[in-house]
């Protein structure tokens, strides 16, 4: 088998303008005389991406971020902008519920069209036809028009011709989302088998467990750019980071004032990083330094908190419940230096508070914030490793 | 994978067909008897009513002259209008599976043929139980000049159904369109009885070559080749290459402006 089966560079996407009859005809025009029009919403920029067999990929990202544009694009059903793709071995592609499917049609029918779509010839599908019918187990209903069918029969009736198939690269869309449960089970379990034979996966999918689980790589899209792209475990706590932030922003509004009368964090700096946002592994050391000032020059003190993106408290303390003083740096000024030795944070998207309150430690009077990322491959789930054992009973 | 496209043509062309019968129970039966019963009511509308003539030198009942180029036309016409209307129909389709879009203009056209050539037999085989006597050993040259008017409507039909992605009106003035074609074409009218050198515009029309061949044919019993059948045959595979080459330059575009 050849080294790449799939490989876009620079793909983008355009869409012209064809509300009005005369943008039409002006699209029309210019592609009759220079093969491509002009103007239209940008949906896609400069995407690359390569895959190899057995390295499935994921597509994640925000709704209306393209995935599905790219999808489309990568199946040949929409041609891109700009950009070349190369395609070696055979691939199906499952997109949305039932893909081309005729509803006046009966399932029968349907499933014939369908398998000689996906490259199948007569021979084949007679041979497959047991197996089909099987896996998609509508029982009688495969002789009923497909308007007649549930969404869910649908799907079964589709992925059952994608199964009989067996393509290089198999390409899916959110799919798995419908069916019960039970038929969910057999997909996820086919796929495995799939995937454990040799075969390679593009899917699109909000799940990032099953994202997780199924692939290798991921690329995360925003906006139409790819915003992140790699291993699919960095991919993927990076976009569950991003929306966790993205949620807290809007719930927390924070103003950092730097009124000389108050109690104020002047600094809050994580793991020595002067910009950028700080990355810290799993089970590695984590440093956090505040720096406050104090307008009547007696110490204040300082309170660490550590919250989930979305704002979630995971952990605070604060240096007058150890009973450790903060360190003059200055007459009015005071700096703390917070270690964490031992990250036990799940990967994921983090932030780091320092709170600083009055002498007495009662009111609170400034607040600096900043996000940090925990890295990691773990599937573990939750905020925190907790000390744990599995044992047999003796 | 370019070759193995090529297959679904006739799987595409067969679901076509069995879309126009699949409403009707006994839809095989109404291919046969549609044609006559057409037949019948043209007999009686231009033989009986209007009394209609056919050219000087010709012996044989109108109804039988028109019938010889009437289904040929329909084939063309009708073939044109679905053809034209395919991609916009199958819109649900284009945008979920990957396939050379010109297979369903292609399929569609090919459908609306087949399905007039089995009434066209059916009435042939009429005229001749009725008493005029058609020219059977001609008949390979007939389907000759009928397979280059299949050819030549699959052009314009890629053509047509190309623009009508971009430009919807088509489908309101086609049909107009058409039938004004079907009066400017001498189906329903031997050239000479026009007025002046009205006659003299009509070669002009490309269907009027057709139309003239497949009587020549029929009637007078050509069987050989002549000149015309070389223009005809140079004209539909300039018709086709032009339809395919700029369907192939739009098509890729189709899915946005559906």
């Amino acid at each position: 088998m050849s080294s790449v089966l799939l490989r876009l560079e620079g793909i983008g996407k355009t869409y012209p303008p064809t509300v009005h009859p005369g943008e039409r005809f002006r699209a029309f025009w210019q592609l009759l005389t220079r093969g491509q029009s002009t103007g239209g919403t940008n949906v896609l920029e400069d995407i690359s991406l390569e895959v190899r067999p057995g390295q499935s990929m994921g597509i994640i990202g925000a709704n209306g971020a393209g995935k599905s544009t790219l999808l489309k694009i990568i199946t040949g059903v929409l041609a891109p902008t700009c950009g070349t793709i190369e395609r070696q071995g055979s691939s199906a592609a499952l997109l949305e519920l039932g893909a081309g499917f005729d509803e006046e049609y009966t399932g029968m029918e349907n499933l014939h069209m369908n398998a000689a779509f996906l490259g199948l010839s007569r021979e084949q599908i007679a041979e497959n036809l047991d197996d089909i019918l099987a896996f998609a187990d509508i029982g009688d209903s495969i002789h009923e028009p497909v308007k007649h069918y549930s969404s869910g029969m649908v799907v079964r009736l589709g992925f059952a011709v994608v199964a009989s198939v067996r393509p290089d690269l198999l390409i899916t869309d959110e799919v798995l989302a419908v069916g019960d449960e039970s038929f969910q089970k057999k997909c996820i379990r086919w796929i495995e088998d799939y995937i454990n034979r040799g075969g390679t996966l593009l899917m699109v999918s909000h799940n990032m467990y099953q994202v997780q689980k199924l692939c290798q790589q991921a690329m995360w899209l925003d906006d139409g750019k790819a915003r992140a792209h790699g291993d699919v475990f960095d991919v993927t706590q990076a976009y569950l980071a991003w929306h966790e932030r993205r949620d807290a922003e809007e719930v927390l509004s924070h103003t950092p004032h730097d009124n000389p009368d108050l109690y104020a964090a002047r600094r809050l700096q994580v793991q020595g990083m002067e910009q950028g946002e700080p990355q810290v592994a799993m089970g590695e050391e984590l440093t956090i330094e505040v720096e406050a000032s104090s307008p009547d020059g007696r110490e204040p003190v300082v309170v660490i908190g550590i919250v989930r993106a979305d704002g979630t408290p995971v952990y605070g303390v604060g240096n007058d419940f150890d009973e450790v003083p903060l360190e003059r740096i200055g007459e009015r000024r005071f700096k703390a230096l917070f270690v964490l030795p031992d990250v036990s944070l799940l990967p994921g998207g983090y932030a780091v508070r320092g709170h600083v309150l009055d002498p007495e430690g009662l009111r609170l009077h400034d607040t600096r914030e900043m996000g940090f990322t925990v890295t990691g491959k773990t599937r573990e789930v939750g905020l925190v490793r907790l000390n744990h054992a599995w044992r047999h009973h003796e | 994978m370019a070759a193995d496209w090529w297959r679904l043509l006739p799987d595409l062309t067969r679901r076509e067909i069995r879309n126009r019968l699949i409403n009707s129970s006994s839809g095989w039966l109404w291919l046969v008897v549609t044609p006559l019963l057409l037949l019948a009511v043209y007999g009686f509308v231009f033989g009986v009513i209007f009394n209609a003539r056919v050219p000087e030198g010709l012996d044989v009942p109108f109804v039988a002259w028109l019938a010889v180029a009437l289904w040929p036309w329909l084939a063309f016409s009708e073939g044109l209008l679905r053809g034209s209307q395919s991609i916009l129909q199958h819109s649900g389709l284009i945008s979920k599976v990957a396939l050379p879009r010109e297979l369903l203009v292609l399929s569609s056209q090919s459908a609306v043929f087949v399905l007039h050539m089995i009434g066209y037999s059916v009435v042939l085989v009429a005229v001749q139980v009725l008493g005029t006597d058609l020219a059977w050993h001609a008949l390979p040259f007939a389907l000759l000049v009928l397979a280059t008017l299949y050819v030549f409507g699959l052009g314009l039909g890629l053509m047509l159904a190309a623009l009508q992605v971009f430009v919807r009106d088509l489908e309101q003035v086609l049909p107009t369109l058409v039938l004004f074609w079907f009066f400017m074409t001498p189906i329903l009218y031997a050239p000479e009885i026009l007025p002046g050198n009205m006659d003299w515009w009509l070669q002009f029309n490309p269907i009027t070559w057709w139309m003239e061949e497949i009587r020549a044919a029929l009637f007078t019993g050509k069987w050989l080749p002549d000149l015309i059948f070389v223009w005809l045959v140079i004209g539909s595979v300039a018709t086709f290459a032009a339809g395919i080459g700029l369907f192939r330059r739009l098509s890729p575009s189709f899915e946005d402006f559906l």
